[in-house]
């Protein structure tokens, strides 16, 4: 069977399934805080189209394959639509795309320069990366401000032997859309994933992230911020799975909510049998400006191993009152003072961003967006 | 430079203060002191405006202005400064930067230049090493890890920076072996000035012997009960408060 032909028959599939299981909703498990079903039809998001994607300029060494030409080669074929389980809205954006982009990084490669990849307009859209055996690169993601009425965005990253990925995704404020991403990553021996999601409010967000740690030594660290105001709604939902040996996580999401905003954080790991000397750290906080505004944290822990190191924290505050005046009786305004405690509780989960004009970059939006998250309801 | 009168504060519906009065000079150094619970850091959060203390009754004149009526970094700006018994640790905020911004926000608001990172560095230099405050402080998120002394140390070492009119000190001897102790009042000494007066407030007379106060005020259930000089501090010491003090009912 031709690529083209195989294409079309994965597609299909991923059309019947998407059919039968419809949009998720509250009572599928992982949706019970962000329900996609009350405010978007299965309809909408088979005549949503194909979203835009666009990379200004690829740094020298990195191979781009555009999905809109039917006929994949071989990398793209392993790839695409394999990596990962078949979740509802991945099947949309299978289904329903008619393009997107691959990348890939040969063995031994190591990319400095940022592949920034644009994504904008509205329906659904892949993405995906391959990174061979002791490849690295970064890929920053930052999403267009007019995000259309919806998009969804399905991605696949597999990291070989010893390659290492930064992926720093950047969603601004759109509070007229609906954006969902589903990411799934598949990492072997020794691989490492840093990702950084960052949210600045839309109607609803749901960045949704499934990794496995396959291979011994493999390593995800997962960093994130959401500033929210008014009515947005922002959902972090990860799962990551230790499948061998001395695997390592850690993530570490700040959210701070503001007006009528909700920020949720659903983290799942799973240990398994075999993955003895695993260790896997999570921390969710966040920080609530307004009494309207709400904060939903979830850390589960499923283990199958005796063998492992777990330790996760949720937390939901407000500002420290001693911490305000403390700064206020220094002559700093009170406005002042809140945006630099703000600033403060943000600054770890940013800090670990490896690259620093990326940093900037997302300092820059936080900053853009502190004014709604610091309103009050109205 | 401070004049308290009548004073009634109340704290969760609870009266603490209960008509203090109380007048500190210009340039001179006043002590108050008091057993527990008798109102000593009420006094001091009402004089620099902590949310929570309700001032139900009486008048805080400060240079001729109403000090009840100015925000709480206002007074900041106007040159109220309370070097407090528990400095707040507050992680993701440098040293350095926390300090930078104080100063200017004072500056700013008084509508005078600011300063920039080099000259602040400059300033903060030639002022830290008096007092032991070291580089790496400076780096570190504030109070993050500062140990009592060094705490105190750095509370001394924004007086020193912002040069305060008014500067209230809140058992800053609390905590500290007698080395910390000497260098702390070291530097507050190096900081009387014709022009800038000092309300010193402590549980101890131990204190009083390395600062030594122009007045001593006693006060005891939300009230000033005794008044007097420098051997008033020593009095107390020695026959302890319940002797020297009729505490009101």
């Amino acid at each position: 069977m031709s690529a083209a032909a195989q294409r079309e028959a994965r597609r299909t599939e991923a059309l019947d399934s998407f059919r039968v299981r419809g949009m998720p909703h509250r009572r599928f498990e992982h949706w019970r805080y962000s329900d996609l079903r009350a405010v978007l039809d299965a309809g909408q998001v088979a005549q949503a189209g194909t979203a835009k994607w666009n990379i200004e300029h690829l740094p020298e060494g990195v191979e781009l394959f555009d999905l809109s030409v039917q006929d994949a080669p071989e990398w793209v074929m392993k790839t695409l639509g394999h990596v990962g389980n078949r979740r509802t809205m991945v099947e949309a954006s299978l289904a329903f795309s008619e393009g997107g982009v691959a990348l890939r990084v040969p063995k031994g490669k190591h990319i400095a320069e940022p592949i920034k990849l644009e994504i904008g307009g509205q329906g659904n859209l892949r993405w995906l990366i391959v990174l061979e055996q002791g490849a690295s690169a970064t890929v920053f993601e930052p999403h267009a401000h007019d995000a259309g009425y919806l998009r969804n965005v399905g991605v696949e990253i597999t990291l070989a032997e010893g390659a290492e990925l930064q992926h720093v995704r950047c969603a601004p404020l759109a509070p007229r859309s609906f954006t969902v991403e589903l990411m799934a990553l598949e990492l072997a021996k020794h691989a490492k994933y840093y990702g950084h999601f960052a949210n600045f409010g839309s109607r609803l967000s749901r960045t949704e992230a499934h990794i496995v740690l396959g291979g011994e030594g493999a390593e995800a660290h997962l960093s994130g911020v959401a500033v929210l105001g008014h009515e947005a709604h922002s959902d972090v939902t990860t799962h990551i799975e230790h499948a061998a040996g001395k695997t390592l996580s850690t993530q570490l999401f700040k959210h701070v909510a503001g007006g009528k905003s909700r920020a949720v954080y659903q983290g799942k790991i799973t240990v398994r049998d075999g993955a003895s000397g695993s260790d896997s750290r999570q921390t969710a906080r966040a920080l609530l400006m307004s009494p309207r505004a709400e904060a939903d944290l979830k850390p589960e822990l499923i283990i199958f191993n005796d063998d492992v190191k777990c330790a996760h924290g949720a937390t939901v505050g407000d500002l420290d009152p001693e911490s305000l005046f403390y700064l206020r009786s220094r002559g700093i305004p009170e406005k002042d003072a809140r945006r630099l405690l703000i600033n403060a509780f943000l600054e770890e989960a940013v800090d670990v961003i490896g690259n620093d004009t990326l940093k900037e970059t997302i300092w820059h939006d936080i900053e853009a967006a502190l004014p709604r998250a610091m309103e009050a309801a109205k | 430079m401070l004049e308290i009168k009548d004073l009634h504060v109340s704290v969760d519906g609870k009266k603490i203060l209960k008509g203090l009065n109380l007048k500190v000079e210009t340039g001179k150094v006043h002590a108050i002191m008091g057993p527990n619970g008798s109102g000593k850091s009420t006094l001091s959060y009402v004089l620099a405006g902590r949310d929570g203390y309700e001032v139900t009754g009486g008048s805080i004149v400060y240079n001729g202005e109403d000090l009840l009526k100015m925000k709480t970094e206002e007074r900041a700006a106007k040159g109220i400064f309370l070097a407090m018994q528990y400095p707040v640790e507050i992680p993701g905020v440098t040293t350095m930067m926390f300090l930078k911004s104080a100063l200017n926000a004072q500056k700013r608001a008084r509508g005078e230049p600011e300063l920039d990172a080099m000259g602040m560095l400059k300033l903060v230099r030639a002022k830290a090493k008096d007092l032991q405050v070291s580089e790496e402080m400076l780096k570190r998120a504030l109070n993050v890890g500062f140990s009592g002394g060094e705490k105190k140390r750095l509370e001394i070492l924004q007086m020193s920076l912002f040069e305060p009119k008014m500067a209230i000190l809140d058992e800053t001897d609390s905590g500290l072996d007698i080395d910390a102790l000497k260098l702390v009042a070291e530097g507050v000494n190096t900081l009387r000035a014709p022009d800038r007066s000092m309300l010193v407030i402590t549980h101890y007379q131990r204190l009083l012997d390395f600062i030594v106060p122009d007045r001593v005020h006693v006060l005891a259930g939300g009230q000033i009960v005794k008044e007097g000089g420098k051997e008033l501090a020593l009095e107390l010491e020695e026959k302890g408060y319940a002797d020297v003090v009729k505490v009101p009912a």
